[in-house]
């Protein structure tokens, strides 16, 4: 007899509710997510190209393709070093503003909607906008420096700087973003725990390492988690601001993946197996991130 | 008042709105009762610039005088090409489809574009003869046409009057003069070049694309990106590299032309630019901008004095199965549009790919138009492959470092043959 004919009717069908009502959005998840992730996964072994209607199965020559393609490589070294050398200016840029702005800083209110501001343009505005303040000829950048007797150079097709002034503009369009998050996480933490330590002669910097630090691990986690995950999905910023240049100095793995999928003749195949790569990595930094900062502190 | 009262006097007010408005429509009705049986075509192009509301003023005035409407699609080139790759095989893509002659052999190969019988182009009025040979030429593929050309987009030399005048390389009459070979070119650029201001460029208004600046010098010196048979790639040959050599010394050695990344459309707009060979379609916002400037044809800098050109050409996307009258109104459509192109270029700026309107006066006398009628006879294209598009992404970076001077000339066109030649299929 199986355990289910044991189980009253009403139980049964009572257990079956939560599904009914998560059914919707399971559906949406399941046709709009799930499935195309696992038809890339399919579409990965093979040679398919947008607009043939027949393709073949070629096992892992897609994946073999890419351990050649030194394009491919250079794009997800580009895409490590954007990642690790944006993870520091992210995190503590924003945090330094919200620990000033949680400190009850005059234009408190009207500061918050400020640095929140750039968040809200789109990434093709953020582009254009930065595009035009850094042009090497007419934007005022360069002016503005050349008149204060400053170097000036092509910020965005020198080698040496074109990565890091995506970056610079990176932080300038996210920054307020993950302030509002630190704001919710500083005003979350208890401001008996700092009249405690004031009374126990601690200083700011003592407070800041004993009690804010390691009360906004959470959210400190999710900001390093969710950023690094955005960081290999860099693309938007890329594409409009150097379209991957100078030479490929800042291509990034996302870009390769578009242009192989969309403009360099819609190798499906190969786009979806470059796909699987950067999944796998963001995966990985995920899990080691996980580790590394998991625990939790209370007082 | 309760709520049936005002139930029914919405109701009512209803009626009376319908009603008027019925009767207002009648003869609105009655007027396109003729018109019912001319179907309704959808057009996909990617006229995004000024050259869209041209195209919008000439499609009105087709469907006032024919019946037929047309539902157009606007889309930025690059989406534009994406979006037929996908709709087309499903079934879903339009009755007809601007796009540029470089894409016609990738399209044609893949089964997007409907082949078109030389007779039935023929009977619609549409020869060979009326048209220029280059922009005849790139509607075919293996053989098989599947294009008309519509206008020819093609580089030209601007020339900036102020930053030439400064530099006093105007002539008596006040007009810049023309650079009549490379080393002219050079030095009239090297006179012009001082501090944020720059004597040359080539190449277009969006950052990183050198690719069609590029390939303009590369085929005035009798260069290609494929050998003739389209098999190998011709870009590791001493005359590409020549070609690629000039465009890395013009900014990273000479240091005449503005560094990577530098819109050249707003540096010359800005009074910061003096020579730029750029595409004819820049002229309209240049005029906006109310820049005082000349055109001269594309000097000759190599060998020959080739322009580069990229013509658009009407095409049909395979239907699922054709719509005999939609296919017709279509014809009708690119019919009317070669019958009015001179109406096109005159507004928008691009002469016909058609021979007739050439002669026409009102063209004739426009300074700008009658420069890019003289190029003519020098007009080349992309060649007829499925790969041109996918070598000419692999070109923009390398041709970049070239420019930077990250990378010798010599090594960076060996590797970008290398990559081209190991395009997939």
């Amino acid at each position: 007899m199986s355990v289910l004919t044991r189980v009253p009717r009403r139980r049964r069908r009572g257990a079956l509710t939560p599904y009914l009502f998560l059914a919707p959005g399971l559906l949406l998840f399941a046709a709009f997510r799930l499935y195309p992730l696992l038809d890339g996964l399919r579409l990965s072994f093979t040679n398919a190209r947008l607009g043939r209607t027949q393709y073949a199965w070629v096992g892992l020559a897609n994946y073999e393709r890419l351990l050649e393609d030194t394009r491919f490589h250079a794009s997800l070294w580009n895409t490590a070093f954007y990642t690790v050398a944006s993870t520091l200016p992210v995190l503590a840029i924003p945090l330094a503003l919200a620990i000033a702005l949680n400190r009850g800083v005059a234009l408190r209110t009207w500061l918050r909607s400020a640095f929140f501001f750039p968040f809200t343009l789109s990434v093709v505005t953020v582009g254009l906008t930065w595009l035009w303040l850094l042009d090497p000829v007419v934007g005022p950048f360069n002016y503005y420096l050349r008149s204060l007797g400053f170097p000036v150079r092509s910020w965005l097709a020198d080698p040496s700087t074109a990565m890091w002034t995506i970056i610079l503009t990176t932080v300038w369009w996210v920054a307020g973003y993950y302030l509002v998050i630190y704001l919710a996480g500083l005003q979350d933490i208890p401001r008996e725990l700092y009249e405690a330590a004031a009374i126990d002669g601690a200083t700011g910097w003592r407070s800041f390492w004993a009690i804010t630090l390691p009360l906004l691990r959470p959210v400190l986690l999710f900001v390093f988690v969710t950023h690094i995950i955005g960081s290999f999905q860099i693309f938007g910023q890329v594409f409009i601001l150097t379209q991957g240049g100078p030479g490929d100095a800042t291509r990034t793995a996302v870009q390769h993946l578009y242009e192989t999928a969309f403009q360099n003749f819609f190798h499906f195949g190969s786009a979806s197996a470059m796909a699987w790569v950067l999944f796998a990595v963001i995966v990985g930094f995920s899990l080691l991130q996980f580790r590394v900062l998991r625990g939790h502190t209370e007082y | 008042m309760s709520a049936i009262d005002g139930a029914v006097s919405r109701r009512r007010v209803l009626a009376g709105v319908v009603g008027a408005g019925a009767v207002a429509s009648l003869p609105a009705a009655v007027r396109r009762a003729g018109a019912q049986a001319k179907p309704t075509i959808s057009y996909w192009n990617g006229l995004t610039g000024a050259d869209g509301k041209v195209m919008d003023d000439l499609i009105e005035r087709f469907t006032r005088e024919t019946g037929i409407r047309i539902e157009q699609q606007r889309i930025l080139w690059a989406d534009l090409y994406a979006k037929l790759q996908v709709s087309v095989p499903a079934g879903e893509g339009p009755d007809l489809a601007l796009i540029h002659t470089i894409e016609v052999p990738h399209f044609a190969s893949d089964g997007v574009l409907e082949p078109i019988e030389d007779g039935v182009a023929a009977g619609k009025g549409f020869r060979s003869d009326d048209y220029l040979p280059s922009t005849w030429q790139g509607g075919l593929y293996q053989g098989k046409r599947y294009a008309i050309p519509l206008d020819v987009p093609q580089h030209v030399l601007y020339m900036n009057t102020k930053v030439m005048r400064d530099a006093r390389l105007v002539g008596a009459d006040g007009k810049p003069n023309v650079p009549g070979s490379k080393d002219e070119l050079l030095a009239m650029a090297k006179r012009m070049a001082r501090g944020d201001t720059f004597g040359f460029a080539i190449g277009t208004v969006n950052p990183g694309k050198y690719t069609w600046g590029f390939q303009n010098l590369l085929w005035q010196n009798g260069a290609n990106v494929y050998t003739a048979d389209l098999k190998r790639s011709a870009l590791a040959d001493p005359a590409a590299i020549e070609a690629a050599e000039f465009f890395g010394a013009i900014h990273a050695k000479e240091k005449v032309a503005p560094p990577a990344n530098a819109s050249c459309r707003d540096a010359f707009i800005a009074g910061k630019l003096g020579l730029w060979i750029a595409g004819s379609w820049n002229v309209t916002g240049l005029r906006d901008a109310k820049v005082d400037f000349a055109v001269a044809p594309v000097p000759r800098i190599f060998k020959r004095p080739v322009v580069w050109t990229m013509p658009h050409q009407f095409t049909f996307p395979k239907p699922k199965a054709v719509d005999a009258a939609r296919r017709e109104a279509a014809w009708t459509h690119m019919r009317w549009m070669s019958d009015h192109v001179a109406e096109w270029t005159l507004k928008a700026g691009q002469v016909s790919a058609r021979r007739q309107p050439h002669a026409d006066p009102r063209i004739t006398g426009d300074p700008v138009l009658r420069t890019l009628l003289a190029q003519a006879p020098n007009w080349q294209g992309g060649q007829p492959t499925p790969k041109w598009v996918a070598a000419e992404n692999l070109t923009r970076p390398m041709i970049e470092t070239v420019y930077i001077g990250q990378k010798p000339p010599q090594a960076a066109m060996e590797d970008l043959a290398r990559q081209i030649n190991a395009l997939p299929d």
